[in-house]
């Protein structure tokens, strides 16, 4: 953000872009797992990661786009997404999300929504969770998507949630 | 400004992006496809922002400002592995095993050096030692400082141990984890990555079988009968008992191959029992040499005579016994050693 502005107090602008990176950096990748997540089977390739990225937050969230691909290639290495290349045409290639990949997602999902929460009135600001659609496990923070067929326990810590889940009528409050 | 020029522009980027990427990624086959999918995300960029539709050297300049540096770019990449004391986690084992391998180098070449000063120069006893030690002090700390600066170098590069190995090797290790997984080997809780199978299933039975033969011929004693002390007799029938029982778990080991890590366990803790028990037994015969057999066929009689081993050898026999019973230890102290490992295989 700070680097669109130009002229500016070359100290200041030094120490809040580097700290900027540093609060960028974890958050960018959750965000592009989170779009690739978004394309579920029809997978997304890089330029459209980064066009989605930008447009989804308003063009606040703004990584350097060349420094996307050595990201996409940490996380499939990592396995948590895999990438298939056209075949004919502009040989682009296509990420999908893997199994590993969502599991991770949701908890990271999960932790990083509740954090928000948690931080938000240190800034002076509101977050309110979608609670209506999605459940926080209470000892994990893993994020369960309530559309989804019903879970009795979270995949991730294996806290029994149904209780939870019929007592708080699909609400963790 | 002209077509070419937004081409060269892009070129000039690319190269320069290539040039930037650590060593590492240049040997792989993806080092292409990674400077293609830039490009393509360069080209593509500069068609989006520029006012034609089509690329202009302008566009260009902005969608390689949109891109960062070549040199944030391989940065990057370089950003690979868990960091931990400036070496990563991930390299941190090779590390270790650099280190030990040099510092073995380096303890055997001065134990070299001194045995030689003692031969050709025979110098006095402390200045020999204080050699020997200098000569460890020093060859350590260089050894320490240059591994440790090598490894720092090559975390900050990204580099993994993987890296460093050949494509022969690689492929070798690729096969194997293939073979591990269509035969469901286990997987190691450090590493993830399979482990070696832990017996050699026809070696154990082949050894067993050898074993098993042994054992029989020396509870039955089917050769001069009657001719051997009956003290000695008796020890080698117990040893050949002995030897029935472990030889026959070889091959039960062996037809088992490499499942139940507990049975093995199991079996491992029940040879290091009859290994103690055999070990008093060597040593008896160690002290009694004189039990021993020597065969000498006396040609007035027509027969073979049992005259006993002469007392020049007895010191013989006596060291022999003592390395076998010291190398029962040892291969006592191995099984021991494998039912601790074996825990990582369940």
């Amino acid at each position: 953000m700070i680097k669109r502005v130009k002229g500016f107090d070359p100290e200041f602008m030094d120490y809040a872009s580097k700290f900027e990176s540093e609060i960028n950096r974890g958050i960018s990748t959750l965000c592009i797992m989170s779009i690739i997540n978004q394309y579920e089977d029809e997978g997304v390739h890089g330029y459209q990661i980064s066009k989605d990225l930008q447009e989804q937050t308003n063009e606040i969230l703004i990584i350097e786009e060349g420094t996307l691909y050595p990201i996409l290639r940490k996380l499939e290495e990592d396995g948590l997404i895999k990438s298939k290349r056209e075949k004919t045409g502009r040989r682009r290639k296509f990420y999908f999300i893997t199994e590993k990949g969502g599991k991770i997602f949701n908890y990271l999902s999960g932790f990083f929504s509740k954090l928000t929460e948690a931080i938000a009135p240190l800034f002076d600001v509101n977050v309110k969770l979608k609670r209506d659609q999605y459940f926080y496990c209470p000892n994990c923070a893993n994020k369960i998507d309530l559309s989804m067929k019903r879970v009795s326990f979270c995949d991730v810590c294996g806290h029994q949630i149904d209780l939870e889940l019929k007592s708080r009528g699909f609400s963790d409050e | 400004m002209s077509n070419t020029e937004s081409e060269d522009l892009i070129d000039e980027f690319i190269e320069e992006i290539k040039k930037s990427l650590p060593e590492w990624l240049k040997n792989k086959k993806e080092h292409k496809e990674i400077l293609a999918d830039l490009e393509e995300h360069l080209r593509e960029k500069a068609i989006e922002l520029s006012d034609t539709g089509k690329i202009t050297f302008k566009s260009t300049l902005d969608a390689i400002e949109h891109m960062g540096t070549p040199k944030a770019i391989a940065k990057e990449y370089k950003r690979r592995g868990t960091p931990y004391v400036y070496i990563t986690k991930e390299m941190w084992p090779l590390y270790l095993r650099m280190l030990t391998m040099i510092f073995a180098v380096v303890i055997v070449l001065n134990v070299i050096v001194m045995v030689s000063n003692i031969i050709f120069e025979n110098p006095p006893s402390d200045q020999i030692l204080g050699d020997f030690i200098s000569g460890i002090q020093f060859g350590l700390f260089i050894a320490f400082i240059m591994i440790s600066v090598t490894f720092v170098l090559l975390s900050r590069e990204g580099y993994f141990p993987e890296d460093l190995k050949s494509k022969k090797v690689l492929e070798k290790e690729h096969k194997f984890i293939q073979k591990a997984q269509e035969e469901g080997y286990p997987l190691s809780k450090k590493t993830g990555r399979p482990l070696k199978p832990y017996i050699k299933p026809l070696e154990e039975i082949i050894g067993g079988g050898i074993g098993l033969i042994t054992g029989v011929f020396f509870i039955t004693q089917p050769v001069f009968v009657g001719l051997l002390d009956p003290l000695f007799s008796l020890i080698i029938r117990i040893i050949g008992v002995l030897l029935i029982i472990e030889s026959t778990m070889d091959i039960s080991r062996g037809i088992i191959g490499n499942h139940k890590p507990s049975t093995h366990q199991i079996i491992y803790g029940v040879k290091v029992v009859l290994k103690f028990v055999g070990i008093p037994f060597i040593i008896f015969l160690a002290l009694n040499p004189q039990i021993f057999p020597w065969f000498n066929y006396n040609e007035i009689s027509g027969k073979w005579v049992n005259q006993g081993v002469s007392v020049d050898f007895y010191g013989i026999l006596r060291s022999l016994m003592i390395v076998f019973a010291v190398l029962t230890g040892f291969i006592t102290l191995k099984d021991i050693y494998r039912i601790v490992k074996l825990q990582n295989y369940k």
